[in-house]
């Protein structure tokens, strides 16, 4: 990753674009605090993540790609294990866990072992372990993969609601659609370089498209696109 | 307290999982096995044994060799000691290599914790596992307590000889497994070393060699003196060495992997 700026407001859904292989997952990783860049900062309300990475521990809820589990432990099990890490202990797990089960339906699934679960059923552990600690950054990396139709409707109602609430989130996906359905800022990576960044607006989606395969086919030099966010 | 907590979740994965129930059983019957026989041994000799003053007993010939076969001689059935270089690199070769094929490894450093955390915590829960199964394993030999004429200091001596060859194992074990890339890679090298050290000096006395290098490097010459009952700060300072220098590695390999990915 080179020259990558970002800055994201409160309750902004920022769409981080690119072609496989662009540097996606690199940078969400980098800021849920699971990888050290060699330079640069990431910050949160002007505190430094890097040197404080107790404070993206807290503020940060991260979905990686193919959401993550251990097989042995229970659903629940697995709520309770991401509260720990992230701070939170006795009433406030419980009533955060049960907040989350509520609402992404994982009640019927709790006793059930992660290594049994379903695709789509870990996409929504992975999201409930990133949401049980009411984070003021959500990172997710391609959370609709790999969910049928019905399951990615659900997905955005959850991230709609989420930035209502004034959760910034950062979205990271190859597809268009997805970025055009559910951001109101997209952010295009390609070889590991910010190449576009701009709010989107309802009739942006042919425009974008063209501009997402201009920097995907051609590579357009970084700037040559750039717009004000 | 996030080390308690990686503790507390790594020690729920490990009783979640069949594999350590499966080796406390095979190991908690073989060594009933050895215990029956050795308090068999004891049974029968115990006339003539009376007869010996300052002759050895019950815990000499029960209670200690329980522990391990380095006293006795005789290797079958395997001592805690002989079980250990064989099951404690089995029970850690999951601990960090696991984590990295599964891909759950981003999700502890995005928790906010440092290597070193990580690596103490998890090697807590491991801890807390073999000292159940030593605490299980000594209470065979401790049930005849009541019965019996124990050497309490020579037992307790041998018992913490046992325990710190299990920690040094496990550190090993946990530092393989920072290293290697699957968990049975991890298991074979920790497996390895573990035996290298326990044998480096026989291997070394059967090649002619004599030096004191390898009697000071074999992990069986610092456990046979606690076994005879002498608590020596040298032996107890060779593994708190190994410990530190396995955590140590095991902790740099994990902070490496966050700063490179």
């Amino acid at each position: 990753m080179a020259d990558l700026s970002l800055r994201l407001d409160a309750g902004q859904v920022l769409g981080l674009l690119g072609v496989n292989g662009a540097g996606k997952s690199t940078t969400l990783a980098m800021i849920a605090g699971a990888l050290v860049p060699d330079s640069g900062s990431i910050q949160l309300n002007g505190k430094d993540f890097i040197e404080h990475p107790e404070l993206a521990s807290r503020a940060i809820g991260w979905l990686p790609e193919r959401a993550p589990l251990w097989p042995e432990l229970t659903v629940s099990e697995h709520l309770d294990a991401h509260g720990r890490l992230r701070g939170l202990h006795g009433t406030a797990l419980a009533q955060a866990r049960q907040r989350i089960v509520e609402r992404l339906e994982l009640g019927p699934l709790a006793r059930r072992l992660a290594g049994v679960l379903s695709q789509g059923q870990r996409q929504r552990l992975g999201l409930a372990c990133a949401l049980l600690h009411g984070p003021s950054l959500l990172v997710l990396d391609e959370p609709a993969n790999a969910l049928d139709p019905v399951q990615v409707a659900a997905l955005r109602s959850v991230i709609r609601e989420q930035a209502a609430a004034g959760t910034a989130i950062i979205l990271s996906t190859h597809l268009l659609a997805e970025v055009t359905a559910a951001c109101d800022r997209v952010a295009i990576l390609h070889e590991g370089r910010l190449r576009y960044d701009s709010p989107i607006h309802g009739d942006d989606h042919k425009m974008l498209e063209q501009t997402f395969f201009d920097i995907a086919m051609r590579g357009d030099g970084p700037g040559d696109r750039m717009q004000a966010a | 307290m996030s080390v308690l907590a990686v503790t507390r979740l790594e020690l729920r994965r490990l009783f979640a999982r069949p594999l350590a129930w499966v080796l406390a059983a095979l190991t908690l019957a073989q060594l009933a096995w050895r215990f029956v026989l050795l308090l068999g041994g004891f049974l029968a000799g115990q006339i003539k044994l009376a007869a010996l003053p300052g002759g050895p007993g019950y815990t000499d010939l029960v209670g200690v060799p329980m522990l391990s076969s380095i006293l006795t001689g005789g290797i079958l059935p395997f001592g805690v000691a002989e079980l250990a270089l064989v099951i404690v690199p089995l029970l850690t070769m999951s601990t960090l290599a696991g984590e990295r094929s599964n891909g759950t490894l981003p999700l502890w450093f995005a928790a906010g914790l440092p290597a070193s955390r990580i690596v103490l915590g998890k090697y807590l829960a491991l801890m807390l596992w073999l000292v159940l199964w030593l605490a299980l394993a000594l209470a065979m030999p401790l049930s005849l307590a009541h019965g019996v004429t124990l050497d309490w200091g020579k037992l307790a001596a041998a018992s913490l000889g046992l325990l710190l060859t299990l920690a040094a194992l496990a550190a090993i074990g946990v530092a393989c497994s920072a290293y290697a890339s699957h968990a049975s890679i991890a298991a074979s090298i920790a497996l390895t070393i573990g035996l290298a050290l326990a044998g480096v000096n026989i291997a070394a006395q059967k090649a002619g060699a004599t030096s004191g290098v390898f009697n000071w490097l074999a992990l069986s010459g610092h456990l046979e003196t606690l076994l005879r009952g002498l608590v020596s700060t040298a032996d107890i300072a060779w593994f708190v060495l190994v410990i530190v220098v396995a955590l140590a590695l095991a902790t740099q390999r994990l902070a490496a992997e966050r700063e490179r990915g």
